[in-house]
Parts: C-alpha cells; sequence; structure tokens
C-alpha cells in the first residue's frame, strides 16, 4: 500500500540524505517541540476549565 | 455552549487523525527533496503553524471590527482567547523554522524580512495578553485589544509579502491561489492533510481557551450556574 522511504527504523531516525548529511535530528527535535506544545496547551486548558467548573459549583 | 461541546469531540478526533496520517505520510512516505535532502520534512509541521498563526490574528481582527461596530461581547471573549493560541502556534513556526535554517541555510537564525515580521507578530501576540491582563476593568480593556489588533493587523500583509517585496533568505511561498503549485502533487497532499489538520486541532484549543475565557468573565450569571 505505501512505498515507504525508509528500510528500517534505524534509517529512518537518521534520515540520512543523498549528501550524507543526517537529517533526522532536525525532523525529529521540531515533531517534539510541536507535540509537547500542543499537548501542554490541551492540558492547561483542560485543567483550568476543571478547575473554574469546580470552583462554580 | 452545549453545541460547541457536542462538535468539539466531532471536529478533534477528525483532525487529530488527519494530522497524524499526514505527518506519517510526509515523514515515511514522500520522496527525498533533490535540493534540501530529508530536512525539507519539516515542511509538514513548519507550514501548518505558520499559516495558521497568520491565519489567527485574521480571524482576531475580524473578531475586534465585530466588537468595536456592533459590541457583541461574545466577539472581545474571542478575540483575548485568540491570543494565546496564536502566541502557541508563532512559537512552533519560529522555531521549527529556526531548526529547518541549520541544515538548510547553515545558520538558525538570519535578519530576514520574513522571520523578523513573524517574530513581531510573535510579541504582538504576547503583547495583547499583556496589555488585556493589565486592565482591571475588563470593558475598557476590550476596546484597547480591539483596537491594537486592528491597528497590528498591518502586519499580515507584511508577512505575507516579505519574500516579495525584499530580497530574503526564506524562500517565496511554493503555494499561491493563482498560479500552479511549485512543490510536486506527492509532497502536496500529505501538506494540505497537515495544514486542515493542524487547523482542526487549533479550533479545539481556541474552543477550550474561549470556554476558559467565558466561564471566567460570565462567572456571576445565572446562566452559567445552570450550564455547570
Amino acid at each position: 500500500m505505501f512505498n515507504f522511504e525508509f528500510n528500517s527504523l534505524a534509517e529512518a531516525f537518521l534520515m540520512q540524505s543523498q549528501n550524507g548529511q543526517n537529517h533526522g535530528i532536525f525532523v525529529w527535535s521540531v515533531l517534539i517541540i510541536v507535540f509537547v506544545s500542543i499537548l501542554a496547551t490541551f492540558i492547561f486548558y483542560k485543567m483550568s476549565i476543571k478547575k473554574i467548573t469546580k470552583k462554580l459549583k | 455552549m452545549y453545541q460547541v461541546d457536542r462538535a468539539y469531540s466531532y471536529i478533534f478526533y477528525v483532525s487529530l487523525v488527519l494530522y497524524l496520517v499526514s505527518i506519517f505520510w510526509g515523514l515515511f512516505v514522500t520522496p527525498e527533496d533533490f535540493v534540501q535532502g530529508n530536512s525539507y520534512r519539516i515542511i509538514y509541521l513548519h507550514v501548518p503553524a505558520s499559516f495558521i498563526s497568520q491565519s489567527l490574528y485574521i480571524a482576531m481582527a475580524i473578531a475586534s471590527a465585530i466588537f468595536l461596530i456592533w459590541k457583541v461581547k461574545l466577539s472581545a471573549y474571542l478575540v483575548r482567547s485568540i491570543a494565546p493560541i496564536g502566541a502557541i502556534t508563532t512559537f512552533i513556526a519560529l522555531i521549527s523554522g529556526s531548526i529547518w535554517g541549520i541544515p538548510t541555510w547553515g545558520t538558525w537564525w538570519v535578519w530576514d524580512a520574513r522571520i523578523v515580521s513573524t517574530l513581531i507578530l510573535f510579541i504582538m501576540y504576547l503583547g495583547l495578553i499583556s496589555l488585556h491582563d493589565s486592565f482591571s476593568n475588563h470593558e475598557k480593556a476590550d476596546k484597547f485589544l480591539s483596537i491594537l489588533v486592528l491597528v497590528g493587523s498591518v502586519n499580515i500583509p507584511i508577512i505575507k509579502m516579505s519574500v516579495e517585496w525584499w530580497s530574503t533568505l526564506h524562500q517565496p511561498a511554493s503555494i499561491t491561489i493563482s498560479d500552479k503549485p511549485a512543490i510536486d502533487l506527492v509532497m502536496l497532499y500529505p501538506l494540505f492533510g497537515s495544514i486542515v489538520g493542524f487547523a482542526g486541532i487549533v479550533a479545539c484549543l481556541v474552543i477550550l481557551s474561549s470556554k476558559l475565557q467565558i466561564l471566567r468573565r460570565e462567572r456571576n450569571k445565572s446562566w452559567i450556574k445552570n450550564y455547570v
């Protein structure tokens, strides 16, 4: 179904380009920053709403 | 509020699945870029954040105009609710762009028109939040905030056109309404998916932020007591 670009997990982690440079560190860092930022924001709002709802009850 | 609560879960799960599938597709299935190598895959995280950070400001400007013209209270709440989400998406756009710059440009920061105007957008979001929170009178704060948002909206066309008006290190737009996309369709489909998915996730954050704002500002009203 998919034609994967990488043959193994190690290759996907390193993401070596044709010029020989490993770009995985950059791509994975950005992915982690994006996911952590979104998750932290969701947790912050969910907790704040829960707190204020409790107070209002 | 009840209808929004019901719509929230649908928007959240559909957007999350679309976003994750598009990211997976972009990171593992699309081919390597001939010029930038595998670092170009950051596009699937950077472009949605950058696009949404500017779209959120436009939404704030529209809500501000509605508040100033028709005095719709909900619009003022929406302006204050969008600001922190806008700051977070702009932060993601700046950080992801900086990390992308290391393998592509050889530096994480340049005083380039596009990057500086995006940094100004980030500072504006933070400034608007601080300004609103510095007032004890909410009505006055809403009015000042709305006026400042409208004044600051001049930065949005500057961000958009910066790559055309000035010679910048940042590449020009790959997707425009009038021209054929500059990137291959194989790379374009997951990009569209990630933009739509991210927009849905951000919409959910705006819903949560608005809910918190309404609960805080209307806490003394009877309908809120019935709602909770």
